[in-house]
């Protein structure tokens, strides 16, 4: 039963676990330079009003699918908008993005 | 059953409402519910104020030599800011005493410059409200808050820096791209025009300019890959007279000057206010950035006309001439700070000038009939970007491009200097230019350049090094226009990011991160400050009104913009307004 359950779960997932998927770290980190740090989330703690990615308090779910859909769908009444379907590589650069956060964040501490 | 209330909850609608509440076993209860509407205009039912008839051009044009009104958002058509209120001395200010307190009830940076006229000031605050409050009471008369969608466009929080008053109209720009007209006595909505599309990366938080019966106003999005623009507004109808796009089209001048096809997203916001010179019926407007802006590698060239000074005929927006502060721009050093038009002695021959304090560290003269640069010196204690040659155009230090593992520090910041959502002053007696300014030194990182509509299309990032290692700070500093030196200097511990105000009795307002502060103009001594209990990026106004002298602040920052700047981040979020009288 538990082993059906699994592979429905893991077919409701869209998202190949990035464990399995080959990610581009340093791509990743030109993408966080690129759209997501100058004046939104930065780079540096602090208070503000885009939240600092590179400690482990996640606001929307610190696991790779967590950070994957945040992005993707990004967050409703605020001003982080979605990226999903945006980027040049779709979803494969929301994948280097997640993996780029995961490597530096706080929670490998 | 399906809660109601859930589905309305979402709404703007304040709702009193009791849940349909399940009573044991198979029944539900039905609950009266309530559902109060919250407005968001308040109209005055009969005109407010004390009868002074509209406010006309001349009167405009004169904005400088008034005592009982404060009509625009530069205090006169020179930049001055220069109040000719003589009770405002040195030795008097400490009497000034708090008179009223309006809270704002908005987060994020409060950078008014208030208007004040027939007994009415107008205020407007971060996310576009706009009070209009009885000066002698602070009563409030009429007010208007503006609905902005939740997915705003903005790079650098939600200011509106104030209305412009024309008529019997008083205007508001909006962060989502409107221009807003009202009848000034009563508050009454006389139209609204879209300037453009706010999800398409587009905003607007200045004051806009009257002249000649038009409201001149730019929009912002240099950070957004828009192509930059400024438009003329008749504010009787709210029919568009003219559009001065600041990135030229295929075709036009200056296109050359932008590799391919970067023009469609080259930047170049016109976000600030411009001066009126009616000695030359010039308009003077300046502009921002190119995007994206820490990556140039697809807009090879110079990139007119980003981070210029352009003159403009009035009446149909067409450009004279146009002096680039900082061609081909890789740090975000917009060219639209704060401007002055004097007369500059340069061996035997007077000019009639544009001077600059700009972002990227240099004080500029420029003549402001012919485009010529005349001389530009720094004004900072830190420059090390560039220096100038003999015709003004940088000479970039090759330390300073921005690369993808940075470990070099560039001054200023991307931020400035002096930045353009904040004034300066100048007193023209002492022939001294009032700068708030910072000196907070950056990292420039450059990343991959990726437009995408609306989203953001800086390709790299600022690293606020200072404000990390704690030695990121701040001055108000005078300098000698003739000199070209600096006179004195105030130092602040933190940033200084407040606008300033110069008054005829000798003395500059400002403020700091910990509040309202008034030095002496001759020496730079503080002599008077009030915490307010927040930082001061407002833009200070003092009057007159039955035998008493009043000044008036705006107090409130947004952290995230306090992070940036690298200046302390503890402060209360929460906008106030504050009045101080001299009796």
């Amino acid at each position: 039963m538990s082993r059906i359950a699994g592979l429905i779960a893991g077919v409701a997932l869209s998202v190949a676990p990035l464990s399995q998927a080959q990610t581009d770290v340093q791509r990743g980190e030109q993408l966080f330079t690129a759209l997501c740090s100058a004046y939104c989330h930065g780079r540096d703690p602090g208070k503000r009003e885009a939240p600092y990615l590179f400690d482990c308090e996640w606001l929307h779910g610190g696991s790779e699918e967590e950070i994957f859909a945040t992005v993707s769908n990004g967050v409703p009444d605020t001003r982080m908008v979605s990226f999903g379907g945006k980027l040049p590589n779709g979803d494969d650069d929301i994948r280097n993005l997640v993996s780029f956060l995961m490597a530096n964040s706080g929670c490998q501490e | 059953m399906s809660d109601p209330c859930k589905a309305i909850a979402s709404s703007l609608a304040a709702i009193i409402c009791l849940a349909t509440v399940p009573a044991t076993g198979q029944e539900e209860m039905q609950v009266e519910y309530d559902v109060v509407e919250m407005p968001s205009h308040w109209v005055a039912p009969a005109p407010t104020g004390k009868g002074a008839g509209p406010v006309t051009e001349e009167m405009l044009r004169k904005s400088g030599s008034y005592t009982d009104k404060w009509l625009q958002y530069h205090g006169d058509d020179r930049g001055y800011r220069h109040s000719p209120i003589k009770a405002l001395t040195p030795e008097k200010v400490k009497n000034l005493r708090l008179a009223g307190l309006l809270p704002t009830g908005t987060l994020g940076q409060q950078e008014v410059s208030p208007v004040v006229y027939d007994g009415i000031i107008y205020v407007t605050t971060s996310y576009n409200r706009l009070f209009a409050l009885e000066s002698a009471t602070g009563k409030t008369l009429w007010r208007y808050d503006h609905q902005n969608p939740k997915d705003l466009r903005l790079c650098c929080g939600p200011p509106n820096r104030g209305v412009a008053i024309y008529g019997n109209t008083v205007l508001m720009a909006t962060l989502d791209a409107h221009l807003l007209a009202f009848d000034r006595r009563t508050g009454a909505l006389l139209w609204n025009r879209k300037m453009a599309d706010y999800d398409k990366g587009y905003s607007a938080t200045s004051a806009p300019l009257i002249v000649k019966g038009m409201a001149v106003i730019g929009i912002a999005g240099g950070e957004f890959g828009v192509r930059g623009f400024f438009d003329a507004y008749d504010v009787k109808t709210g029919e568009l007279v003219w559009r001065h796009y600041t990135v030229p089209a295929a075709g036009e001048p200056g296109v050359e000057t932008w590799a391919g096809e970067s023009w469609k997203t080259g930047g170049a916001p016109a976000w600030t206010t411009g001066l009126y010179d009616a000695e030359t019926d010039t308009l003077f407007w300046t502009t921002g950035n190119p995007s994206p802006d820490w990556n140039g590698d697809s807009r090879k060239g110079d990139n007119l006309y980003s981070n210029s000074l352009l003159a403009v005929e009035p009446e149909t927006g067409k450009l004279k001439w146009h002096f680039q502060f900082t061609p081909h721009d890789l740090w975000d050093y917009d060219g639209n700070t704060h401007i002055f038009l004097l007369d500059f002695k340069q061996g035997n021959k007077v000019h009639k000038v544009v001077a600059q304090p700009n972002r990227n560290g240099y004080f500029y003269v420029i003549d402001r009939q012919s485009g010529e640069f005349l001389r530009g010196n720094a004004y900072l204690e830190q420059v090390n970007w560039a220096t100038l040659d003999a015709k003004g155009r940088p000479i970039v230090s090759p330390h300073a491009l921005p690369t993808e593992s940075p470990t070099e520090r560039v001054c200023p910041s991307n931020a400035g200097g002096i930045n353009g959502a904040w004034t300066a002053a100048y007193n023209p007696d002492l022939n001294l230019a009032f700068i708030p300014a910072m000196e907070a030194c950056s990292q420039f990182q450059k990343g991959l350049a990726i437009y995408m509509e609306g989203l953001p299309y800086t390709g790299g990032t600022f690293i606020q090094v200072d404000g990390r290692n704690k030695i990121a700070y701040g001055h108000i500093t005078a300098y000698d226009v003739a000199k070209g030196e600096v006179s004195w200097r105030y130092h602040d511990p933190f940033p200084v990011s407040a606008g300033a105000l110069s008054t005829a009795g000798g003395v500059v307002f400002s403020g700091s991160n910990s509040g309202a502060i008034a030095l002496d103009a001759r020496s730079g001594e503080k002599i008077w400050s009030f915490n307010l209990g927040a930082p001061i990026r407002s833009q200070p106004i003092a009057w007159q009104e039955d035998g008493k002298t009043y000044v008036a602040y705006g107090a409130g920052d947004s952290p995230s913009l306090a992070a940036m700047f690298g200046a302390p981040t503890h402060t209360s979020d929460g906008g106030l307004f504050a009045v101080f009288v001299l009796e």
